[in-house]
């Protein structure tokens, strides 16, 4: 025990003393005590995460281990949307509520496909976004998205975008 | 004696044109210097000359462009940039003052407006009420843009872009929205920012009275619809040009990728009128 925390003391001093070489020989030698305030302000980024974009043809849309998300309005989706697909109508202003992302966690969806207005800025890509950047894996959203799919057959009878 | 007075007098006022002149690069400490020399052998400016900072300032005469370059890294070197920092800044600085690069289509409609209304430089600032950092640099920009370096030279135009993840950040880009919408934007903004950390929602009527508004007027125009619609076009706007982070700034339509502090904002905004 004795020559373990001996040893210890050892390497910690040695570390120490090439840590101080080091900076000796640094062109630009950090300084022993700050000699400026660190900027710790920085820039507020969008929480958003990475997202994969798929079109249309891509088989994932109506896997059974996809969870499709419409993101448009509730109105737009009770007119009609894609068969599966679960509303979850993106706000502009305000985060899913922390509720509803741990609802669509608890699906347990090997993906998640998310579908919107197809606009630009697409309701689609924005909510696929937010819902990669609050920890969801896996997630895609469809390019040009309802009309798209509608254009493709894949809508449900008599629903439009 | 009088003889050497005299002298002594005769040499001061020679030296007066020569302090008079005495540029960011010549108050350098001697380490600073080593960095700045360091970029200055090797780095290109991007416009102006062909040769490297070193060459291009030995020619007669120097670039306009050159010398701003120049000054702007010595000043930034003096607050403790490194090498490595300096040629990034550089490189950004660059990507976003070259022309021709992508413009974007920005709206001025449902926006605050400040500065000089006629000038042929237009900088737009997309930013969130409740961003710690614009807090700090935006009134910085303003205060430039109105009584200092840049007064009569920039035409400042704001737009909100509430970022999500901060607290209260709908309700009061929503009240700031309402204060755009009832021409005095910028105030509102200002008075919101000068009192950043102790805000709370029942503050909102305060700051606007503060910011010269009337208290029934402001209600008034918060429950309106109309203000929600512009805030959401707002975003959908910076969306659009790829805002994704408060402050995003646009120097005539240009996405600014540069540093963003005041001394390089306010140079490359100075740089901008120059073309």
């Amino acid at each position: 025990m004795k020559s373990l925390i001996r040893d210890t003391l050892v390497v910690l001093l040695l570390s120490g003393l090439v840590a101080v070489a080091v900076n000796l020989f640094r062109p630009n030698p950090l300084p022993w005590v700050a000699d400026q305030d660190y900027e710790t302000m920085v820039p507020c980024p969008e929480p958003l995460g990475e997202v994969d974009e798929i079109t249309v043809e891509s088989d994932i849309i109506l896997d059974d281990r996809t969870l499709l998300i419409d993101a448009r309005e509730k109105d737009e989706f009770e007119l009609g949307s894609v068969p599966k697909a679960v509303s979850v109508p993106f706000d502009w202003l305000d985060p899913v509520p922390e509720e509803k992302v741990a609802e669509l966690v608890k699906t347990r969806a090997a993906r998640v496909v998310v579908f919107g207005d197809g606009l630009d800025p697409d309701s689609g890509r924005e909510l696929a976004r937010e819902l990669a950047g609050r920890g969801m894996r896996n997630v895609s959203f469809v390019k040009g998205g309802a009309k798209a799919l509608f254009e493709a057959g894949l809508g449900t009878t008599g629903g439009a975008p | 004696m009088k003889q050497v007075t005299t002298l002594l007098v005769f040499l001061a006022l020679m030296a007066l044109p020569a302090l008079a002149f005495a540029g960011p690069c010549d108050d350098l400490s001697p380490a600073h210097k080593k960095v700045v020399d360091a970029v200055f052998a090797s780095e290109y400016p991007y416009d102006g000359c062909d040769e490297t900072f070193a060459t291009c300032l030995k020619s007669t005469p120097v670039h306009p462009l050159v010398t701003r370059l120049a000054d702007w890294m010595c000043q930034k070197a003096a607050t403790g940039a490194d090498e490595a920092t300096l040629k990034r800044s550089l490189e950004r600085r660059g990507l976003s003052m070259m022309r021709p690069g992508k413009t974007y289509e920005i709206s001025q409609k449902n926006a605050a407006i400040a500065g000089c209304l006629k000038s042929p430089v237009e900088v737009t600032i997309y930013a969130c009420a409740r961003c710690p950092y614009c807090s700090k640099l935006i009134p910085e920009i303003y205060k430039e843009a109105t009584t200092g370096q840049l007064a009569g030279k920039v035409k400042l135009i704001f737009k909100p872009f509430p970022i999500k993840s901060h607290k209260y950040s709908t309700e009061a880009n929503q009240a700031l929205q309402a204060a755009i919408d009832l021409n005095r934007g910028w105030e509102f903004l200002l008075a919101m920012y000068a009192k950043f950390d102790g805000f709370s929602l029942d503050r909102l009527t305060n700051l606007a009275i503060e910011a010269g508004l009337d208290k029934a007027a402001f209600a008034d125009m918060s429950a309106k619809k109309e203000v929600r619609e512009h805030l959401v076009e707002a975003k959908k706007e910076g969306l659009r040009n790829g805002v994704e982070a408060t402050p995003t700034f646009f120097i005539n339509g240009r996405r600014f990728l540069g540093d963003l502090d005041s001394l390089t904002l306010v140079d490359c905004i100075l740089e901008e009128g120059m073309q």
